[in-house]
Formats: structure tokens, C-alpha cells, sequence
């Protein structure tokens, strides 16, 4: 079973379309990273999947059932662009009165559960106004996990932090993620930070999934390069290109793609007279691999 | 990663109404809005009361405004159209500062993007309307007695006369405190569709609080019985020579206009983008 099924969704504001026959599929048990460029459509999706926009046309489904189904909904957490909590209230009223919307049990215990995953046990009667970006984010967090949902859609959770801050919050992600196994849509900017947590990726352009891949799939995808250092970059820019295609310079490397006998191309080099001061082996990480591929025009 | 064994269970509408009215209900008490709003409350008959024993510039008596404190409370007779200021500061001036305070208290939920929270979850759409709508009557009932106790303090405190027939003053306050349920509903409804302009839903609670439309149409029609179709007319209808058909066309009015509101309302929400 499918944690998400999205089929030709769309959605359009004024006229002009957010979302075009949108299709998704997100595996249950998943750490989905939504990644897309800026009005792509990410915050559009997941507000139609939380219920707060109403779609022209298609089709929602919540773990095989109808999105607007109370019982599908009940095991659903959200934090959409920021934590929506009344900023004269303290955390702990905050989170209670989410708590009570839920229609939870021991609400006390689980308002501490959730103040303890995302480190924040101490600051339980703060206001919410006196929290820093970091503190709101989590609160955010915290209340997306009270009654501890099977599906936690995250938009954007790591965007204006500090590094502390992102450090914190990547943490708190794998250790919700490891501990809970809920499955987890999560769209982000900072893709260095998703590839270390998603096991699942889609990527939207346009208002169009131009590919679902599997954190597996991609790395089997991904292509493999040496990437050396030499004194004359450009003279062995030169010898390598007698003897493989693929060579470029790049962010003051000289890579040479498709190839791993890392070996053969020291060889070459040495030959030629290039003393080689810097080898490694390297895989396409996803940022690179997201950038190729909307440079390819997403196809 | 251990994937979760997930169990689908439906809340039944009361156990999600309980929920809902529960996450109200808290954020009513717990905040000061509501008690500042009865403060107020409290404030205006005794205002009001306080100028009728008032003397002029050279310390003679002044006309009073009312020779009984229950005045403050309901006019003598139903009076549709504007016949001075006597006849309108009554009671009925709950209804427009209860507006504005469902204003504050439903725009603050789109405001502070708590609405995402609400309809995230297993909340629908007639869940929030009847649940705010309650919440509010509750509110504004408790403006009324709170306004009721600030005119017979003041009214004791200025020694204003309380002679009054029981039955009558009764179902005057039951009629007055049934219509908040009506116009809770009315400014729900009324925030509801404009819950992205927060300035829009105080000027139209306060427009519509006002009973202006029905003050102009009584003024040209008349005195009629009709009028009590409408919320405010309703409110006029429940005067201090009411018996228990006043206060019982005050219940049906306040139920039929809350029904009305809260069905429209739904629909808006499920038509429309939350915000």
C-alpha cells in the first residue's frame, strides 16, 4: 500500500495552473524528498494534500483511502511553511490545544513525548512570540507528531536556519523517522541535508512530477568519476582526452566521467609527464544529479 | 526502518465536535480577549445608567435617560425604526461588541495560521462553523449577563428605580441571550468569508451588529411584526413586555438564522481555499 497516491491533480490560481495532471506516488514507510525549484508546485501539493486548497481536478489517495476521510486524516501531521500557533500563547497552550483537536488521551504526557523529541522539554511555558526560527520550527515539528501520525508532510522544515539550527532539525528528522517509522514527505531546498535522510525522491518542475527514483536507484544511476588534481590542469586535460571521452574541468577538478580505474588514468597522466597531486573516486551526489537532469529540460 | 501497522479508525461527528468545541472552549479561557470583552460589557450600562442622574452646566437636573435601570436592559415596547437613543442603548449593544469580539477570536485563527492545524486533522468544515458559532453564543451570552450585573450595579450605586414585572424582565433577558446564538452564527458566517481581510470582517460584524438595515427598513414600513424574521429584529422583539411567545420567536429566529449561517458557510469552505 501507497502512503500518498497522486493522479492527475491539478490546480490553478487565477488562471494560471500551480499543478497540471500531477501524479505522485509515495511508498508507505518512505522519507520522500520533494525537491523543485521555486513555484514549482512543492507547497501547492502538500496544502492540497493537508486539505487546505481544493483541487480543479484529480485524485488524492491517503493509505489507499479517500483523502478527506476523518479516519486517514486523524494520522496526519503537518508543518506547511511555518508552525501555525498563536504567538501569544505559550508552547505548552499551543500544543495542548492541538492536542485536544486530536481528541488525544494523557495530553500532558504526550505534549512532553513530543517537547522531548525535538529537544525542547525545558521551554515548555515560553510564548510562542519569544521563540527564535529555529524553536518555531521545532514547536512545528512537535505539534505535526502529537498522536503520532502515519503520515508527516514537512514543507520546507530546514529552510533559515543556522547551521546549529539545520544540524539540530536533521537530527531530529532522523531520529523521527528511525524511532516512529512514519512515512515522511519532506521538500526542501538544501538537498545536501535530504540526501542524507531521504530514502525516496520526486522532483517537480512546473507543476509536473518529472521523476520519482528511489534513493537505490538513483545511486545505481548515478554516474562515477575520478576527479584528480595536477600542476598543468590543462595539459592534462589534454592527455586524458586521447584516451577517454568524458573529461571536464570542473570546480578546479579535473573529472573524468564513467570511468572508476582510477589506476589507468594516474598511468596516462604519468606518462605524459603529469605528476598528480589529488585522486579520488566519486559518485554524482543528488544536487548534482538534480541540476543534469533540469538541465536535460527534466526529461 | 520499521514501517507502522496503521488502523483506520472514523471519529464519530460528536466526538469530533467535542474536539473541536474542546480546542474553543480553551482558547476562550485561556486568553484575554474574552474577559476584556466582558469588561466591557459590564462597562456600558453602567454608563449609560451613570448619565441619567447627570446635571447641566449650571447644576440643574437633566432629562434622564431612563427612569428604570431594566431600560438599560430592553426598551418598554418593540421599537423597529430609530426613536432616540433610549430606545436603542440597550442590551442589543452586546451584539455589537460580541461582533467585533468573534472577529478578533476567528481572525486570530487565520492570522497566527493555526486554521492550518485545525484542518490538517480529521476536522471538516461544519465542525469549525458550528463548534466557532457555539463558542461565541457561549461568549456573548456571557457578555449579556455580564451586562445585565454592570446595569444593576450601576443602577444600585446611582439609586434608579428597579421596579419591573418579573415574568416579563425574564423573558426579556432569555429572549435577548437565545438571539446570541443568531448573531454568532451571522458573524461567523461573516468571517468565514472574509477570513482573508481581517479589517473587512470587523467592519462588516460592526456594520451588520448595528441593526441598520432593519432600523431603515422599520423606519419605512413601520412597526411590523415581519421584522422579526431578522436577528436584530428579533432582538428588538425581546422587550421588557415580553411574555414566553417573545422569547420562543427568539429561539426559532436564533436557530433558523444559525442553521442558515452554518450551512452557507460549510459550503463556502469546502468550496474554497482554506486561506
Amino acid at each position: 500500500m501507497n502512503a500518498i497516491e497522486i493522479k492527475n491533480l491539478s490546480k490553478s490560481f487565477r488562471g494560471m495552473y500551480a499543478l497540471k495532471n500531477f501524479n505522485m506516488t509515495v511508498p508507505m514507510g518512505s522519507i520522500y524528498g520533494f525537491i523543485g525549484e521555486n513555484g514549482s508546485g512543492k507547497s501547492t501539493t502538500e496544502k492540497l494534500i493537508c486539505g487546505h486548497l481544493v483541487a480543479d481536478s484529480g485524485e488524492i489517495k491517503l493509505f489507499g483511502k479517500e483523502y478527506t476521510d476523518a479516519g486517514v486524516r486523524v494520522r496526519v501531521g503537518a508543518l506547511i511553511e511555518n508552525a501555525g500557533c498563536f504567538p501569544s500563547s505559550s508552547i505548552y497552550a499551543n500544543l495542548k490545544m492541538q492536542a485536544l483537536n486530536l481528541g488525544l488521551e494523557n495530553i500532558d504526557e504526550e505534549i512532553h513525548r513530543v517537547l522531548k523529541i525535538v529537544r525542547m522539554e525545558d521551554s515548555i511555558n515560553i510564548k510562542f512570540k519569544s521563540c527564535s526560527l529555529g524553536m518555531k520550527q521545532r514547536i512545528g515539528i512537535a505539534m505535526a507528531l502529537l498522536g503520532s501520525p502515519s503520515l508527516l508532510i514537512l514543507d520546507e522544515p530546514i529552510n533559515g536556519l543556522d547551521t546549529d539550527g539545520m544540524r539540530i532539525m536533521r537530527e531530529i528528522l532522523v531520529d523521527i523517522t528511525k524511532t516512529y517509522g512514519c512515512t515522511v514527505l519532506i521538500s526542501s531546498h538544501i538537498l545536501g541535508e535530504l540526501e542524507k535522510i531521504a530514502t525516496h525522491y520526486g522532483i517537480i518542475k512546473q507543476g509536473q512530477m518529472i521523476q520519482e527514483i528511489s534513493a537505490k536507484e538513483m545511486e545505481s544511476r548515478a554516474r562515477v568519476f575520478v576527479s584528480l588534481k595536477t600542476a598543468d590542469m590543462q595539459g592534462a586535460e589534454k592527455a586524458l582526452k586521447a584516451k577517454f571521452t568524458n573529461v571536464k574541468v570542473e570546480d578546479g577538478y579535473l573529472r573524468v566521467y564513467d570511468v572508476d580505474q582510477t589506476e589507468t588514468i594516474v598511468e596516462t597522466l604519468l606518462k605524459s609527464g603529469h605528476v598528480v597531486s589529488e585522486v579520488r573516486k566519486n559518485r554524482v551526489g543528488l544536487e548534482e544529479y538534480y541540476v543534469q537532469l533540469m538541465s536535460k529540460g527534466g526529461k | 526502518m520499521s514501517q507502522q501497522k496503521i488502523t483506520f479508525e472514523s471519529p464519530s461527528f460528536f466526538k469530533r465536535l467535542k474536539s473541536m468545541l474542546s480546542v474553543d472552549f480553551y482558547r476562550l479561557f485561556h486568553t484575554p480577549l474574552f474577559y476584556i470583552f466582558l469588561a466591557i460589557a459590564a462597562i456600558i450600562p453602567a454608563m449609560l445608567i451613570g448619565m441619567t442622574n447627570m446635571t447641566g452646566p449650571n447644576g440643574e437636573p437633566t432629562q434622564p435617560l431612563f427612569t428604570n435601570v431594566w431600560q438599560a436592559i430592553a426598551a418598554d415596547t418593540p421599537i423597529y425604526g430609530f426613536e432616540g437613543i433610549e430606545k436603542y442603548a440597550n442590551m442589543n449593544m452586546v451584539f455589537i461588541f460580541g461582533g467585533i469580539m468573534v472577529s478578533i477570536f476567528i481572525g486570530h485563527d487565520y492570522k497566527s495560521g493555526y486554521v492550518k492545524q485545525l484542518f490538517t486533522t480529521h476536522a471538516k468544515k461544519e465542525d469549525y462553523m458550528i463548534s466557532k458559532t457555539l463558542a461565541c453564543a457561549f461568549a456573548m451570552a456571557s457578555m449579556c449577563i455580564s451586562y445585565i450585573l454592570g446595569a444593576v450595579l450601576a443602577g444600585a450605586l446611582t439609586q434608579t428605580s428597579f421596579a419591573v414585572n418579573v415574568g416579563n424582565l425574564i423573558f426579556a433577558v432569555l429572549g435577548k441571550i437565545f438571539m446570541s446564538l443568531g448573531w454568532a452564527s451571522l458573524y461567523t458566517f461573516l468571517n468565514v468569508i472574509f477570513r482573508k481581510y481581517f479589517g473587512i470582517s470587523i467592519a462588516s460584524s460592526f456594520f451588520f451588529g448595528t441593526g441598520i438595515l432593519v432600523i431603515g427598513v422599520g423606519a419605512m414600513v413601520g412597526n411590523t411584526p415581519v421584522l422579526n424574521l431578522f436577528l436584530y429584529g428579533s432582538s428588538v422583539f425581546a422587550c421588557l413586555s415580553s411574555t414566553a411567545v417573545n422569547a420562543l420567536v427568539c429561539l426559532l429566529t436564533s436557530v433558523f438564522w444559525a442553521v442558515v449561517y452554518n450551512a452557507v458557510g460549510s459550503l463556502v469552505l469546502y468550496r474554497s481555499d482554506v486561506y
